[in-house]
């Protein structure tokens, strides 16, 4: 029997219960809809972060806090401006070091605007960081350290915040209002790649870090970004960094992070989440996969006198089992289509309302159909393999 | 030429046992038309079974043009059944997802026969059989004549030497059954060995020779001179 014969009798026969063939293969669609849907979002979910940790430095970026693990916070004590500096110049592993002062939440205005203010983030900061941030000025300059020691009411903006503010006219020399501090426009960031970065992140505002700090009357350096001279002395810039810290501000406990470090968190999440969700997809396809087995059971016994016939017309023992196979296995693929249809749907809805990459692989599509065919051959087997073992003679007698 | 010796046929197991062939010994040269008749039970269809290879005998030696048939796989009994063999049944036993022509084509896909090959031959059988016209309808937009024409149209797709049929007037009227004795009497006449279950002492009149079963074993044989054709009044 050749495969074209074999689709046509499989189809034949499945046509003749078209109800009771899309009821069974429900299983199967949620299951495979639920793998596409979930395998899309987390590959979705999972480039978006990944790309805003990209954004934020190259793979000799490191970062010092406060160790979070033995429950410090920044205060004042923690850093001061002396720390990076002296950093720099101890460590021979460490290229670049810039403290930051957060101001997570800042209102920002044109002048004699009427306007609601808008929520921006403030980074006091020093020119390092530019070298830490995967990316660099679109127009005029970064800060500078004649902007730090002079306390210069400068920022640069990122292209978000131009765009809103400057749609025509060019933001360098204009001014903004931060927290009701005049600050001169030197600079503007350049997009980020990445739609996540944008949607999230993109209103930030870069000011020297003596300004920033009597902007928000604080002392308080959150964490200290840094840029090993290469990759291999990323460990040593590390360490070394600690090591002066510790020295420095004895009784205070740190601890530094890597870009690597915080991709393989990211990576562990949804790792975790992806296994999870992977197990409940998989138990919706083994009930899928019984439910497919049983109405098999079912067709063997109701056709149990026509695979007589088929033996009396010549049908050998692997025709009857490939017709029956073929049969399980077609079911399991239209389920596994139906639920491609409704996975792929999902995932482009959320992505879309997620603002991310609708990520639907053809490797996920395939993988899916590859293994509800899989379903099909693993439950259809033993059905199969009963409709091809009975004798011809005894089924034909049966009714 | 068919030929089994001592032949018996045992069904169930321990004391719910039924002998439903008791020894039967018989040859059957090629081209011959023979009848099988006798009382309900007493193991006809079972003799047919065995003798088209659909069930094995319990013991007893059977000799297809002198090929020990008991020492076959299952695979090649398939095949035998497949290129030797033609079957008739009572019920037709039609497809009835499939239309008529697919029917027909069914042992010639088992047979590996090409699409083109095989529907010129299903279309040449059924349009000698007349029902050319109806190639594609289903099984059930037929009347049980025609659908016994499309299941002998089916047992010669394969051009077999041999054509077993269990009652294949059974379940039809008079007319019916005397077109459908009437293809039978050509296929005798083209050659092929023909085997056939009845009741009716009209329809057997048609076979050269005449078996008569009695629990599980041959208690008459007859021959009949000459093949005649019944007058149909006599029939009804
Ligand atoms: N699979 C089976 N299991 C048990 N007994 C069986 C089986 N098949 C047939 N028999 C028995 O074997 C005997 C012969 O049956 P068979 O069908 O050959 O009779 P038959 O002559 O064709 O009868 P009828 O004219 O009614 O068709 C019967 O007693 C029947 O009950
Ligand atoms: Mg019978």
């Amino acid at each position: 029997m050749n495969f074209a014969d074999l689709i046509r009798i499989v189809w034949d026969n499945l046509k003749a219960h078209r109800m009771r063939a899309v009821l069974t293969t429900l299983g199967i669609a949620i299951g495979i809809a639920g793998v596409i849907a979930v395998v899309a979002i987390g590959q979705g979910g999972e480039a978006a972060i990944m790309s805003e940790l990209e954004s934020m430095g190259s793979n000799r970026y490191f970062e010092i806090g406060p160790n979070y693990m033995k429950n410090e916070t920044a205060d004042s004590k923690t850093f001061n401006l002396q720390d990076h500096v002296l950093i720099k110049e101890l460590s021979p592993a460490v290229e670049k070091m810039a403290p930051i002062t957060l101001g997570p939440m800042v209102d920002l205005r044109l002048p004699n605007s009427k306007e609601k203010p808008m929520m921006a983030t403030l980074y006091g900061t020093t020119p390092d960081l530019l070298a830490g941030l995967n990316g660099s000025t679109e127009q005029g300059r970064f800060l500078t350290d004649a902007d730090v020691t002079a306390h210069s009411r400068v920022a640069v903006i990122d292209a978000g915040i131009a765009e809103k503010y400057f749609p025509e006219e060019g933001a360098l020399g204009k001014k903004i209002f931060v927290q009701d501090t005049p600050l001169t426009v030197v600079g503007v960031m350049e997009k980020s790649p990445s739609s996540m970065m944008q949607a999230l992140s993109s209103r930030i505002v870069y000011a020297p870090i003596t300004v920033a700090q009597e902007m928000l009357n604080t002392k308080v350096i959150s964490q200290l970004c840094g840029v090993a001279v290469s990759e291999e002395a990323l460990p040593q810039a590390t360490s070394d960094s600690l090591k002066i810290l510790e020295k420095r501000h004895p009784g205070v406990s740190y601890m530094g992070s890597t870009m690597e470090e915080q991709l393989d968190m990211v990576n562990n999440v949804t790792s975790v989440l992806t296994l999870i969700i992977g197990a409940v997809a998989g138990i919706a396809l083994l009930v899928g996969g019984v439910g497919v087995m049983n109405i098999m059971l079912v067709a063997v016994s109701e056709r149990t006198r026509e695979i007589g016939l088929l033996k009396a017309l010549g049908a050998r023992r692997r025709d009857i089992m490939q017709q029956f196979l073929g049969e399980a296995v077609a079911l399991c693929l239209l389920g596994g289509l139906i639920g491609m249809a409704f996975g792929i749907g999902g995932a482009f809805i959320i992505a879309l309302a997620a603002n991310w990459p609708p990520l639907v692989s053809v490797w996920t599509v395939l993988l899916a159909l590859g293994f509800s065919a899989v379903v099909g051959v693993f439950f259809g087997l033993y059905p199969a393999s009963r409709a091809a073992s009975l004798s011809p003679a005894e089924a034909l007698r049966s009714l | 030429m068919i030929e089994v010796k001592e032949l018996t046929k045992v069904f169930g197991m321990g004391a719910a046992t039924v002998e439903a062939l008791r020894g039967v010994t018989v040859s059957i040269p090629d081209g011959d038309f023979m009848a099988i008749m006798g009382p309900s039970g007493s193991g006809k269809s079972t003799f047919l079974s065995v003798l088209g290879c659909l069930e094995r005998p319990t013991e007893g030696e059977y000799y297809l043009d002198g090929r020990d048939v008991n020492s076959l796989e299952d695979d090649e009994l398939a095949d035998m059944r497949n290129q030797r063999f033609g079957f008739v049944f009572q019920s037709f036993n039609l497809l009835p997802r499939h239309d008529i022509l697919r029917n027909v084509e069914m042992p010639l896909i088992y047979a590996g026969v090409s699409p083109a090959e095989r529907r010129r031959r299903a279309e040449k059988l059924l349009t000698q059989v007349g029902l050319g016209e109806r190639l594609k309808h289903k099984p059930s937009e037929l009347s049980g004549g025609e659908q016994q024409r499309v299941a002998i149209a089916r047992a010669l797709a394969n051009d077999p030497l041999v054509i077993f049929a269990d009652e294949p007037t059974g379940n039809l009227d008079t007319k019916s059954s005397i077109e459908i004795m009437e293809i039978f009497q050509k296929l005798h006449q083209d050659a092929r060995t023909i085997v056939l279950v009845t009741h009716e002492p009209e329809i057997a009149r048609y076979a050269g020779r005449v078996l008569y079963f009695r629990d599980g074993e041959i208690v008459k044989e007859e021959a009949n001179d000459e093949l005649r054709r019944p007058d149909p009044d006599c029939l009804g």
